[in-house]
């Protein structure tokens, strides 16, 4: 099912434009052990997200959206079905493969505790880098016009407990971006936000959407995060319901 | 990276680090001094238990020191006593006559063990005159002098100047009697020692008891730096290459005095276990904490896990906050050891004010000895890596757990 909205939020979302999905998700299933009692979290999940969306998963708490997203971002492993992402069969991949994987494809974005709290916004933000052994000058080039573009420029030796929680997501964000990765998958990213905060932080998400072509994907119940993103894919009971796709308003 | 975060993660709960830190430094300063102080206690105790057993090495007639035997004696004791000496590693060659005798005056009679010495070979190995009270110690022109242990006059009523009989056994089985005038008294402070020490000169030993070229005793007093064994193996060697061997023991003071060495090793592997049992306290604290640890940041060693970071750098990250912690418990545990054992190395620990007032064993006076500290650089080193590996190796386990956290079900673990 498939519904058409029109708004002048999606004015800055990038175009679709490629044939192959950069997401594939076909009759995935996962069933969690609740000391012995089967709990079915996914049943049956169709998706596929193109490069370049501005998607939100969309749902009641309980309805799977983070499963899912976590099932993509090879966090976790369906009990059934298949997921391919950015041509990589998940299914196939080890532990160690599928953290080399995250790193290298895969920007996150979660609820709360996002940052390593020892570590300054720039060394979070320059974390995933690290990790990739990117060298320190290379680091610094590539993470202070983030950090600068996303208002964090004088607040870059701060630690997580010295931000706001608007502030710590933007460090996300750079975190998220700073590799380069195809896209980017956030996990209810306003949710601990008051609305001006949530506003500012999708600005700058679809500003990076539009600048960058980065693919995001959010799971969100809040209206107002609904309302600008281009595509919702509703989830209810571990199934995906319907989907709404929006029309730019030029 | 790993250091960088590992140090401030160390320091994210201050009064735990601390309390650790604390635990492992004091523990390990405990150990060095511990060391220190045993390692110069039984130095003293080798060193007493080896004079008083009469040398680092002693040569005997075969079998004497078994049997202490009147008439098991080494024959010709200037051939001997020259054929040692030669020994590259012999300081002195103390040739001795031993005679369990009977004292009598007129008042009483007392068993004694009589030892005829000469006084400034046995000087090389301890000056007995240290211990005179009153007149001197076989220095005058008497003929026939004795010097008896304070405690042996008391019960002899016996004054110096006094005549004194010695009744003896001669090599030959005969019991013979002498004569001799007291020209000294001793006080070693040990009770046995004074009950019955009596000395007089070689020769009017050897005069009183048919020993004429003879001895008991050839005491070898070793240089500096030559260990006991060696000196041993030295000595049985130019014996035999003299043809003396078949008629002459030679043992170390250890084989002499066993009783000594045991217990010493006794006290090394009761010093051990009681190190190991406060060690182990404080290791299983340490694992304990660094569980917590691991519990208490589950979500964000999961956050670790989900950007990408493997699973075995998060668990080195657990291990070099183990390994940071450990440097800086031993640093400090090295200072506080080390400065112990300097106020223990220039102080001293009185054992009497230990209350062991009168103990003695294999001639070693344990109420008179002052324990200090020295550093035995090889058990120190061997010590701190034991130390630095084991609390290292405790955090292994929680490491392990870290590492094999699932990112999805550690980031919901506060869901």
């Amino acid at each position: 099912m498939s519904e058409t909205r029109t708004g002048p939020a999606f004015e800055g979302a990038a175009t679709t434009t490629a044939a192959r999905p950069l997401i594939r998700v076909r009759g995935v299933t996962r069933v969690y052990d609740q000391e012995g009692v089967p709990v079915h979290a996914l049943r049956g999940v169709d998706l596929d997200v193109e490069e370049g969306e501005f998607t939100s998963l969309a749902g009641p708490s309980g309805c799977g959206k983070t499963t899912l997203l976590n099932i993509i971002g090879a966090l976790d492993r369906p009990t059934a079905g298949t997921v391919e992402v950015a041509g990589h069969d998940l299914l196939r991949l080890g532990k160690g493969e599928a953290a080399a994987f995250r790193l290298d494809n895969v920007g996150f974005i979660f609820q709360a505790y996002n940052l390593v709290p020892v570590l300054t916004a720039y060394e979070n933000a320059e974390f995933t880098l690290l990790l990739r052994g990117v060298p320190a000058a290379e680091r610094r080039r590539i993470v202070v016009p983030l950090l600068e573009r996303l208002g964090l420029a004088d607040l870059m030796d701060r630690r997580p407990h010295q931000l706001s929680g608007g502030q710590q997501q933007r460090v996300a964000i750079a975190r998220a971006l700073a590799t380069g990765p195809r896209i980017v998958l956030a996990d209810e990213p306003t949710a601990n936000l008051d609305s001006a905060s949530s506003e500012a932080l999708l600005d700058h998400m679809l500003e990076l959407n539009r600048d960058l072509g980065t693919t995001f994907l959010f799971s969100s119940h809040d209206d107002d995060v609904l309302s600008r993103v281009r595509r919702i894919v509703y989830m209810r009971d571990g199934r995906v319901e319907r989907e709404e796709h929006a029309v730019a308003v030029t | 990276m790993l250091w960088r975060m590992a140090w401030r993660n160390l320091w994210r709960h201050r009064a735990r680090t601390l309390t650790m830190l604390s635990a492992v430094a004091l523990s390990y300063a405990l150990m060095l001094l511990a060391f220190g102080i045993n390692d110069d206690g039984h130095a003293r105790m080798l060193r007493e238990a080896a004079t008083a057993a009469g040398g680092d090495v002693l040569v005997h007639g075969q079998d004497y020191w078994a049997t202490r035997a009147s008439d098991i004696v080494v024959h010709d004791a200037d051939a001997a006593a020259a054929i040692i000496g030669r020994v590259e590693g012999v300081r002195a060659a103390v040739p001795r006559v031993i005679v369990n005798g009977l004292a009598s005056t007129a008042t009483d009679n007392r068993p004694v063990l009589l030892q005829g010495v000469r006084p400034e070979l046995e000087a090389e190995l301890r000056d007995i005159a240290e211990d005179l009270t009153a007149g001197t110690f076989l220095t005058g022109s008497e003929r026939s002098p004795i010097v008896l242990g304070s405690r042996l006059v008391a019960r002899l009523e016996a004054e110096l100047g006094a005549r004194i009989v010695l009744t003896g056994t001669t090599p030959d089985g005969e019991v013979t009697r002498a004569l001799f005038h007291l020209m000294g008294i001793l006080e070693t402070g040990t009770r046995e020692i004074d009950e019955v020490a009596a000395y007089t000169t070689l020769e009017a030993a050897q005069r009183a008891f048919g020993m004429a070229g003879a001895v008991t005793q050839i005491g070898v007093v070793a240089e500096p730096g030559i260990e006991a064994e060696e000196l041993a193996a030295r000595v049985r060697g130019a014996l035999a290459a003299a043809g003396a061997d078949r008629e002459l023991e030679v043992l170390s003071w250890r084989e002499a005095v066993p009783e000594m060495v045991a217990l010493i090793e006794i006290d090394d592997a009761l010093g051990y276990i009681f190190l190991a049992v406060i060690y182990a306290i404080v290791l299983f604290s340490i694992t304990n904490t660094f569980l917590m640890a691991v519990k208490e940041r589950v979500r964000e060693l999961g956050l670790l896990g989900a950007l990408g970071m493997p699973g075995r750098r998060i668990g080195r990250l657990l291990l070099h906050e183990t390994v940071l912690l450990t440097a800086l418990a031993m640093a400090v545990g090295l200072a506080i050891g080390y400065t112990g054992h300097r106020i223990v190395a220039s102080v001293g620990i009185n054992v009497a004010s230990m209350g062991i007032e009168e103990m003695e064993m294999s001639g070693v006076d344990f109420g008179k000895m002052v324990m200090y500290s020295t550093i035995v650089p090889a058990r120190w080193i061997v010590g701190s890596i034991i130390i630095a590996v084991a609390t290292v190796a405790s955090a292994v386990y929680p490491a392990w757990r870290a590492a094999r956290l699932e990112p999805a079900e550690a980031m919901r673990f506060y869901e």
